[in-house]
């Protein structure tokens, strides 16, 4: 697991692969941490290389969409494959997380 | 008495003496001067084993030790032996005589870490130290390192056993139904639980959750989720109402966003009818008597816990006689080979084609044996739960 950022105008766009489970959770958490800056208008996380994500992935992911709604910065995810797409389906997080098709759909929704 | 460079900082290594050679000291301030200057080294000088003791007793910022082995009053291979009792992490260099390969061994086998020999050569001196420090730089990463392996194995210890705990110890037997679960937990990571609770007029109520995370702290969100849970059950009628209570309890004071996922329903074994409702959880699986089964639709509700006055829209099958209706977690259906396949809904279905439905028991039992067959040897990620209610007869 990896996050990975790049960033297009103020928008942070994180990249992540492999599994986030309950074993890397916590370094999932810390990573993104890491790569988001106080600058950063909007955080998208692009998914397209994640094949697995647990409860305590989308844990990570519900109180990063929190500190961002907190810091006014604007969040989406992006490019989930079907069974992470189904993970926050079945969850039910697909209600509470703004999810794309793909990052270009993300970037307009966020307005970067 | 003992004296100290002054040029020192507080970071550097503090290295101690221990030599009655008067001469020793300027030499060695001085040839070290460099390392001094810098900050790496500090020096304290001792001129027998007594004084050294004191030093090394009333300053508990030495990191090793070099010291001669003939002094007056107490002498080095005695000091050799105190030091431990002082602090068992200070590492010690003897200066012996070239040659003196008797003191060396008796030296090593008290513990000495390394040696140098007489006439002192500085840069012999120099490397033997740093080679020191580096060992012991090693060594207390090793022992941080172990500390925190053993309080994270008592922290797992204290989450497991909280969450076996909650487990009920036996299953209500009725008229018309066999209910059976069960949970094989993971070694590391944990947050299944699940519930049987007897209702008035003979119904059941089955419940099967995922705490998110693991540890302490997501066993006892287990425990309250639980509790709240067997409240609402007894005190409320409908399974929405039941979920959309825990879910506003849950959400009061969850700083940590720690949220569990419930299947909850609820079973009258008279009339056959199932009422469940579904909060972010897998969808119970409805198998027949002659081995086909159905995946039973979500009702659209969200995992408990993470956001407040959330409604819960139920659900309502009812069993025919010979049915079973299969409630499990994510560890049964995302459980893992070597190859890194989940296990999947097929493979669950898959089960009853081949082993037409007997009693709950050997359908839990077949269940989780062949979700351990299928992982083999791959390490299991996840509790894997499975509560089985089967309607008798038909």
């Amino acid at each position: 697991m990896e996050v990975n950022a790049a960033r297009d105008g103020a928008t942070l766009i994180a990249r992540t692969d492999g599994r986030v489970d309950g074993t890397n959770a916590t370094e999932f958490q810390d990573a993104l941490k890491n790569v988001i800056s106080p600058d950063d208008k909007a955080v998208i996380l692009d998914f397209e290389d994640l094949s697995y994500i647990s409860s305590a992935g989308l844990r990570v992911i519900l109180l990063t969409a929190k500190d961002m709604r907190t810091a006014n910065v604007k969040f989406a995810v992006c490019s989930l494959s079907q069974s992470v797409r189904d993970v926050f389906t079945i969850s039910g997080f697909d209600q509470i997380i703004d999810i794309h098709d793909d990052q270009q759909t993300a970037l307009s929704a966020v307005g970067g | 008495m003992a004296t100290s460079a002054r040029e020192a900082s507080s970071d550097a290594y503090k290295i101690l003496v221990v030599d009655d050679e008067p001469d020793l000291e300027p030499l060695i301030l001085q040839r070290m001067r460099r390392n001094i200057r810098a900050g790496r080294y500090e020096f304290v000088f001792a001129h027998n084993g007594i004084e050294a003791l004191d030093v090394l007793r009333s300053d508990g910022d030495i990191d090793m030790v070099v010291s001669d082995i003939n002094m007056p009053q107490m002498d080095g291979l005695t000091l050799l032996e105190q030091i431990p009792k002082v602090d068992p992490n200070i590492r010690s260099v003897i200066v012996s005589a070239y040659g003196d390969m008797r003191n060396i061994r008796t030296a090593m086998n008290r513990g000495a870490f390394d040696f140098v020999t007489k006439p002192l050569d500085f840069e012999d001196l120099q490397i033997t130290i740093e080679r020191t420090l580096t060992h012991m730089a090693e060594w207390k990463e090793a022992l941080q390192s172990r500390d925190k392996l053993v309080a994270l194995q008592n922290e797992l210890d204290v989450a497991s056993k909280i969450q076996q705990g909650i487990l009920p110890a036996s299953f209500p037997v009725g008229d018309g139904f066999e209910v059976y679960g069960n949970m094989d937990p993971a070694r590391n990571v944990g947050g299944d639980f699940f519930d049987v609770i007897v209702l008035e007029n003979d119904r059941l109520a089955l419940a099967v959750a995922d705490v998110s995370d693991k540890g302490v702290p997501a066993a006892l969100f287990m425990m309250s989720s639980r509790t709240l849970l067997k409240g609402a059950a007894i005190g409320r009628g409908a399974p929405g109402d039941v979920l959309s209570e825990v879910n506003d309890l849950l959400t009061e004071d969850n700083e940590a966003f720690m949220f569990v996922t419930v299947l909850y329903a609820v079973f009258d074994p008279h009339s056959g009818d199932l009422t469940y409702a579904n909060g972010g959880h897998n969808n119970p699986l409805l198998v027949h008597a002659d081995g086909t089964s159905e995946e039973l639709p979500h009702t659209g509700g969200i995992a408990l816990g993470v956001m407040p006055g959330l409604e819960y829209k139920e659900s309502s099958i009812t069993l025919a006689k010979g049915d079973a209706l299969i409630l499990y977690t994510d560890g049964v259906s995302e459980a893992m080979n070597s190859e890194g396949e989940e296990f999947g809904m097929d493979r669950l279905r898959d089960i009853f084609v081949q082993h037409p439905l007997t009693s709950a028991r050997e359908t839990n039992e077949a269940i989780l044996q062949a979700v351990h067959d299928f992982a083999g040897d791959t390490a299991q990620s996840d509790d894997v739960t499975c509560l089985v209610l089967q309607r008798l007869g038909g």
